[in-house]
């Protein structure tokens, strides 16, 4: 199940809306006494329909989840109950989950890598399982902060399901540190303007998804998806522009969805993005985008292996090697990590040192283009492909353009006016300037509220059009 | 946010949500779709093994999406938002709708009550059909060019001129199979030959090297119906249709007029016919392409009853299983010719004969002991009407539907001259070329007899709610 389909927004929500609600208002009927049972009814409720929800696309594999959060939830404990061999069970914990991750979603790749040098090894074509790379990822983060003592050991196994299994963040993210919502297990509330944020957040993302995201995949398709060899080169910047704004819209709208459904049961969620589209460098993009796996990876790969006290150049590379990978099992995407790992090496010795003294539409265009560039490297699975495309950005083509880069540029006109603009921190600067030309307050929040009201319903309405019309409409970041 | 207009919000937007939620789970599902001109999915069936593999629970959220109420309504908003996204700055305005992606054929919904083995694997039949149908769709998809009350929906064609021959060796095989009668090859360009801007001829292939191919293969003893080039002299008349795939009943007026000449066989021009328009018609490229300004820009369907010619129509119907396969046929059962619809229904070109799931035989007052067997896709329904002044019968068979053995059909009737009438995409397909070949080759079926059916067929494709007003009333003296 993905949000942006119309059976979850229109079955599933209102069935766990109806079912949480029951469980909060058993919670406080029964008015537990012991501090971890206080959420009992509703957190029983959560961890159902997450059940449910991932079981819906992965019958089998919703098992392989189950067990996956057992066996953490025992090393957990093994890790929390005994000092002596504390590391060696959380080396075998991270055996285990980097062991599932390596077997469901690279074996294929580790065949395929082995044929390649000759040798005569069959690939095991092992299905890949949705969302494996977030909720090992937060298996692991969760293991290595009770080994750190900075988060307390979960002794309630259907708490600790709860914490990596909830749907809101399941299959795409962000990646929550249990440190984070740990707290919020037993003792969470959302108020009247957490649920009313949670709720237009949720419908910013599926705007964001549905409206922009899902209409800029037709028109990179357009470009990118066939007959490659007759692309021309306007026809290649638009594609891969057109893409660029398509994976944005991707992957932060199901950020904030999860964000908003989080909110409105009363978990505070980090942000995952943050206009990564407006940095200055390379280095501020990887700061502003997918923030999640660049903490996670930062505090638990780049500084355990000495960050910039010791050979920071290896672990840089070390780092985005793996970053890359963890965007997909195939040799672009570690070739994408380590671009962008070279140039954030580069930058700290040259561009961060001067960037006080170059005016910012430069920074912007150079970090756009470097991007840019790089959105081409990860799209393009295949080689060929992306030797033909990367000739065609550079004019090594028979056209400059072509009737298709010419009518799309007409025919999607205000797709692309409005996905430049979204991707600016448009709301912050109509908000400061609302407060600048209506200084009263409560008229203020009259004008405010009516424009939520208005820009949420038609949100709602046009989204639900556009996914009957809809006919493939799976995320991209899902195949992570 | 402010507490009180957090309340504010939460409740408009709950009231909002609560009514699409009423309207989506409690209304009846939406089981046809006018636009799409398609049965909707249909609840799947289910079983542990289904469930285990996880295709139950994507069939439950594929019927939820696709059967949504109001649909169409939806459906036509959804078309409306794309097509305010772009601005259509000159007349000679273009789209590219890419071609639908391939949809896996349905499985049935329960086994058919004794299925007439047509074929041993006719399931496959449909998927290379489509399969091969499409791959000849380029990859451009759909074009739709112009603007206003004048834009059109083109095809675009992948077909090379090296390619179709398996249509002419199908002729071949019929001259080789029948030697005594005229065998003839028609194969019916479609409208991207005619009306593709010239900005846009990159995208498609050019038709006329495929068409000569294929006469270029033909047996000498098979004699080819060229009307290509008499469609291109009259392009600039309604010969083609503007929202539909199909060509216009005057085109293929234009066609039969060849077709005659080479058949040797008397023609009537249109003075011995009665025009007929249905107005406001919007064919299936707007289902296709889902371009809303195709549905803002119909046309008159246009079409020609013979007046001075008697002539009576039987019908044997096929029935059909949710896989596509005949499931059973009717006793022949006499009927209208053509069918008369309402203005603005979308299903129009269903005016001859009601359709294609049927065989159909027409006996004219005509008297010169020809008898012809048309042997068509749906763009071969409009030539027959044409004919009833040139044959004494006319027996016409569609591609997809005929169960009999038609060696045995041809000595039983008659029949002097065969015409190939296919489309060029339809012609491309090896599985069309396959299904003729099979009509000589398979045994008479053991046919189960089911009710006459109208037009309204259950599993009709197009005619479940778009029935016909009234049957024109033919000409029986």
């Amino acid at each position: 199940m993905v949000f942006s389909d119309l059976f979850f927004l229109f079955v599933f929500i209102p069935a766990f809306i109806l079912c949480y609600l029951l469980g909060s208002l058993i919670d406080r009927t029964l008015l537990n006494k012991d501090v971890r049972r206080t959420h009992q009814a509703r957190n029983m409720a959560l961890v159902v329909f997450s059940f449910i929800f991932y079981a819906w696309g992965e019958p089998v594999y919703v098992f392989l989840m189950l067990c996956c959060v057992l066996a953490n939830y025992i090393i957990g404990l093994l890790i929390d109950h005994q000092e002596a061999h504390r590391k060696a069970a959380l080396v075998v914990g991270l055996i285990v989950n980097i062991g599932i991750l390596g077997v469901f979603k690279y074996a294929n790749f580790f065949a395929e890598t082995l044929q390649l040098t000759g040798l005569n090894i069959s690939s095991p074509n092992i299905a890949l399982p949705i969302g494996i790379s977030f909720y090992t990822f937060q298996s692991i983060s969760y293991l290595i902060d009770v080994y750190r003592k900075e988060s307390p050991v979960q002794h309630r196994f259907i708490d600790l399901l709860l914490y990596i299994s909830m749907f809101p963040q399941l299959i795409a993210g962000p990646i929550v540190r249990y440190g984070t919502i740990a707290d919020n297990i037993h003792r969470r509330h959302a108020s009247t303007s957490d649920i009313a944020y949670g709720i237009q957040r949720f419908l910013i993302g599926l705007g964001k998804k549905v409206i922009l995201a899902n209409q800029l995949s037709e028109l990179s398709d357009l470009f990118l998806k066939n007959n490659l060899d007759s692309l021309s080169v306007a026809g290649s910047w638009m594609g891969i522009i057109a893409f660029t704004l398509q994976i944005y819209f991707d992957f932060s709208g199901y950020s904030d969805m999860a964000i908003g459904m989080g909110r409105c049961l009363g978990f505070k969620f980090n942000e995952n993005f943050n206009h990564p589209y407006c940095c200055t460098s390379i280095t501020d993009f990887w700061r502003r985008w997918h923030i999640s796996l660049g903490s996670f990876f930062r505090d638990y790969l780049y500084i355990p292996l000495g960050g910039n006290r010791s050979h920071q150049a290896l672990n840089i590379l070390i780092v985005w090697f793996l970053t890359g990978m963890w965007h997909g099992a195939s040799w672009n995407f570690i070739i994408w990590g380590l671009y962008f790992g070279l140039i954030v090496m580069v930058e700290k010795y040259t561009l961060l040192k001067i960037q006080k003294y170059i005016p910012n539409i430069f920074l912007h265009l150079y970090s756009m283009l470097l991007v840019i560039i790089g959105w081409g490297i990860f799209y393009f699975e295949d080689f060929s492909s992306m030797v033909t495309f990367f000739n065609a950005l550079v004019g090594n083509t028979k056209e400059l353009t072509d009737l298709l880069s010419e009518t799309a540029l007409f025919n999607y006109f205000w797709l692309w006016i409005a996905a430049i603009i979204l991707s600016l921190p448009v709301f912050s600067g109509l908000s400061f300037l609302l407060t600048k030309c209506v200084p009263n307050t409560s008229f203020r929040i009259g004008i405010v509220t009516t424009a939520k009201v208005i820009f949420s319903i038609a949100v709602l309405v046009l989204s639900t059009a556009l996914l009957v019309g809809a006919t493939n409409n799976a995320f991209i970041y899902t195949r992570f | 946010m402010h507490r009180k207009s957090s309340l504010i919000y939460i409740i408009l937007i709950a009231i909002v949500f609560v009514v699409i939620v009423i309207v989506f789970d409690t209304f009846p599902r939406t089981r046809l779709s006018q636009l799409e001109k398609r049965e909707l999915a249909s609840f799947p069936p289910f079983s542990w093994e289904s469930l285990a593999d996880g295709s139950f629970t994507g069939k439950v959220s594929s019927w939820f999406s696709d059967s949504e109420p109001f649909r169409d309504e939806l459906m036509t908003l959804c078309m409306q938002i794309k097509h305010y996204i772009g601005i259509t700055p000159t007349e000679d305005n273009i789209k590219f709708h890419a071609p639908e992606p391939e949809k896996p054929a349905p499985k049935p919904k329960k086994k058919a009550r004794k299925p007439i083995d047509v074929s041993e694997d006719d399931h496959s039949e449909t998927d290379e059909n489509t399969l091969e149908e499409n791959a000849k769709i380029a990859n451009a998809g759909i074009i739709v060019v112009g603007k206003g009350d004048n834009v059109r929906a083109l095809m675009a064609f992948g077909g090379s001129a090296t390619g179709c021959t398996e249509y002419a060796e199908v002729a071949n095989y019929y001259k080789q199979t029948f030697p005594h009668v005229n065998i003839y090859c028609m194969v019916i360009p479609t409208s991207i030959a005619y009306y593709c801007p010239e900005k846009v001829k990159r995208y498609t292939n050019p038709q006329l090297p495929t068409i000569r191919n294929v006469f270029a293969h033909l047996n000498p003893s098979v004699r080819p119906v060229n009307i290509y080039f008499i469609l291109k002299k009259h392009k600039s008349e309604d010969i083609f249709l503007r929202t539909d795939h199909h060509w216009a009943p005057l085109g293929a007026y234009y066609a039969a007029q060849i077709f005659a000449k080479v058949a040797h066989v008397p023609f009537r021009n249109l003075s011995h016919y009665e025009q007929h328009v249905v107005h406001r018609y919007v064919g299936s490229m707007y289902g296709y392409s889902k371009d809303i300004a195709l549905k803002n820009a119909p046309e008159d369907f246009v079409y020609y009853v013979p007046t001075k010619v008697k002539y009576t129509t039987t019908y044997t119907d096929y029935t059909l299983n949710n896989n596509y396969q005949i499931a059973g046929e009717s006793k022949p059962k006499e009927g209208p010719f053509f069918y008369k619809y309402k203005d603005g229904n979308g299903g129009a070109y269903c005016t001859m004969m009601g359709g294609d799931t049927r065989l159909t035989q027409v006996r004219t007052s005509t008297r010169n002991h020809r008898r012809l067997i048309i042997l068509k896709d749906s763009f071969g329904n409009m030539l027959p009407g044409y004919l009833f002044y040139s044959f004494e019968e006319i027996h016409v068979i569609d591609g997809r539907y005929f169960t009999q053995d038609i060696v045995q059909y041809v000595k039983e009737h008659h029949i002097t001259d065969i015409l190939f009438a296919n489309n060029i995409f339809s012609a491309y397909g090896k599985s069309t070329c396959n299904k003729y070949r099979r009509f000589i080759k398979q045994p008479p079926a053991d046919s189960t007899i089911v009710s006459p059916v109208t037009t309204s067929s259950d599993s009709s494709l197009i005619t479940k709610s778009l029935n016909p007003e009234t049957p024109l009333t033919p000409n029986r003296q």
